[in-house]
């Protein structure tokens, strides 16, 4: 799976801050980390940039280039910025992101053919977030045929079904599950992608990984084509490049089987058991999932 | 060919939890199907249904809500009884009123020398109920749980922040829990879970909160639904303990119940039926003739 890097983002206080005095050294080590372990995209998340939105774009832009050979993916939701960020980008870069909304088809949207970009594209339309995969699909239809009018082909296009805390709703992670599965088919050629951190926000924080690195292998099964992820967390970054076989090869046999027996096993597979009853919906998530 | 409806079978039963002690103690639960599909598997025992009592005299109640209980609401021990001998209640649920901390603020001992006189003046089960602030119930429901030792009752709510005081002492004195987690699958279970780490599953009974006809009834039908689809359909020992339902107050509250006597019973009582069907197993009900008529309704149902 392709991996995009998560880790420079303005919710954190280092980087909004050397954003803010322009110093390039904090943005440095998370540039080169994220790089050194094997990131295939930088996600850069400013967030709305109200204030000099060109300027520090282009100013983050540039820094970021100077330490990586990396493809960006840009991330605001600010259009300013968003067209400030692809003037300034060297290689082909990801527009992160766009939907189905009015306001993403007018502005957003028509940016990808202007810059050759590639581009997100969430379910999310109008109406909100679609509830299961069959609305998912009759949004993502609707604002594919948009786009390729717009002259952004298929392969172009990074679909982002939306991925929810599995603590927040669960049928939701189920109507990801069976929703990606027919990407192929609803677009073929287009690309897949979602925010995987984003599953485990409100669990426990020694317990995040697990949730994260579990679904990965999951989507991918699956034919997830990429995620933006943690850049630092190595076995997830690991199981990703195929060099732990047997969790994976485990994750998959607790997707087929109802009745896993686990008694036997160690107890670090016995969590990623658990960990993919819940995410398959066969268990009913709880913060303690793994302690029953 | 005849032509045999298929039938669900489920493998597991929601647990089934005793409420008093003696001849008039109440079994709830129990069940291996969904309510009321008598058809399908067994339902032992039919849904209890509970009269409240307050300790306090009630305030803002309408007067139509007021009027059975004209002659006791200073006495919560005459209440108790004239809800037995009068009304025909099997289930009591003294509310501790009094013990709120941004009211009377009642010491916990008071409160559970009242209790104590309620429990000893009646011979069905009794659900005793603070006030909802942890902090406070904590200290209340220890008292009462001592001073009442033995008597099996329901205390309750043990929320997520005082479970481990309350469970801990009606484990000791021999009484049944209700666990509260508000209209959240997920938190119940999470209670639950932390709850049977020490505390034995078949004395506890949940209460996912409930809201009335207009008031949000959809969303708490949807949520009781889901815990008894996940303990029988998926079998999570977790969440199969029965279920209650508290919704009188908020019903008559309704511009509805306050207009006239027959709107605020229909409301009540559509309402509590709501729930059965949802698949509560435990109703607190605010009104005698409530009581009257869902008895009928579930009783013609058999």
């Amino acid at each position: 799976m392709i991996l995009i890097g998560e880790d420079l983002n303005v919710m954190s206080k280092k980087i909004s801050q050397a954003i803010k005095e322009r110093n390039p050294e904090p943005i440095r080590k998370f540039v080169v980390g994220q790089t050194q372990n094997g990131m295939d995209y930088l996600d850069l998340n400013v967030g709305p940039l109200t204030k000099e939105p060109v300027e520090t774009m282009q100013w983050l832009v540039k820094t970021v280039q100077g330490f990586t050979d990396l493809p960006l993916c840009l991330d605001t939701t600010n259009p300013v910025a968003m067209e400030a960020g692809l003037k300034t980008c060297k290689k082909k870069a990801l527009i992160n992101s766009a939907s189905g909304t009015s306001e993403s088809k007018e502005k957003m949207l028509p940016l990808a053919p202007k810059y050759s970009a590639g581009i997100v594209l969430s379910v999310i339309n109008d109406a909100g977030l679609p509830s299961d995969a069959d609305e998912r699909a009759a949004s993502i239809l609707e604002s594919l045929e948009f786009a390729n009018e717009l002259g952004v082909p298929n392969e172009d296009i990074w679909i982002d079904p939306v991925l929810l805390p599995v603590g927040v709703d669960q049928r939701q992670v189920s109507a990801y599950l069976e929703f990606i599965q027919m990407i192929p088919d609803l677009a073929p050629g287009a690309k897949s992608v979602c925010g995987l951190s984003n599953l485990s926000y409100g669990a426990p924080k020694e317990l995040k990984v697990l949730l994260n690195r579990t679904f990965l292998v999951m989507i991918a099964r699956y034919g997830q084509h990429s995620a933006i992820v943690s850049g630092f967390d190595e076995e997830l970054i690991h199981i990703n490049k195929g060099e732990i076989p047997e969790i994976v090869n485990l994750i998959h046999r607790a997707m087929n089987e109802d009745d896993m027996d686990i008694s036997s096993l160690p107890q670090k597979e016995v969590e990623y058991v658990k960990t993919t009853q819940v995410l398959m919906g066969k268990t009913l998530y709880s913060h303690s999932w793994l302690e029953v | 060919m005849k032509y045999e409806a298929p039938l669900e079978k489920y493998p597991v039963n929601i647990r089934e939890a005793v409420l008093g002690k003696g001849e008039k103690a109440i079994k709830i639960g129990g069940e291996n199907t969904f309510p009321f599909h008598f058809f399908e598997g067994s339902l032992p025992d039919p849904p209890g249904l509970a009269l409240e009592v307050l300790d306090i005299q009630p305030e803002n109640w309408s007067h139509w809500v007021l009027e059975p209980f004209q002659d006791v609401v200073s006495d919560p021990v005459s209440w108790a009884k004239k809800c037995v001998d009068v009304f025909g209640a099997e289930i009591l649920c003294l509310r501790l009123l009094s013990t709120d901390p941004m009211g009377k603020d009642a010491s916990p001992k008071q409160a559970a020398v009242i209790a104590k006189k309620v429990a000893d003046a009646i011979d069905v089960p009794l659900i005793v109920w603070g006030t909802g602030t942890e902090e406070k119930d904590s200290r209340v429901l220890t008292e009462v749980a001592r001073l009442c030792s033995g008597k099996n009752l329901l205390l309750g709510p043990a929320l997520k922040g005082n479970y481990e005081e309350i469970a801990q002492i009606a484990l000791e004195h021999g009484h049944a829990i209700v666990a509260q987690a508000s209209m959240d699958v997920n938190l119940t279970k999470e209670l639950n879970i932390a709850l049977c780490k020490f505390f034995p599953p078949e004395k506890i009974v949940l209460d996912t909160t409930s809201s009335a006809l207009g008031y949000g009834l959809e969303y708490t039908f949807s949520i009781i639904e889901n815990v008894k689809q996940i303990g029988l359909i998926n079998r999570d020992n977790m969440m199969q303990m029965p279920i209650l339902a508290d919704f009188g107050g908020e019903c008559w509250r309704s511009k509805e119940a306050k207009e006239s006597k027959e709107q605020g019973i229909l409301w009540e009582a559509i309402t509590g039926i709501t729930f059965l069907l949802a698949g509560a197993n435990l109703l607190i009900l605010r009104h005698p003739d409530t009581l009257k008529l869902i008895k009928e309704m579930i009783s013609e149902k058999k």
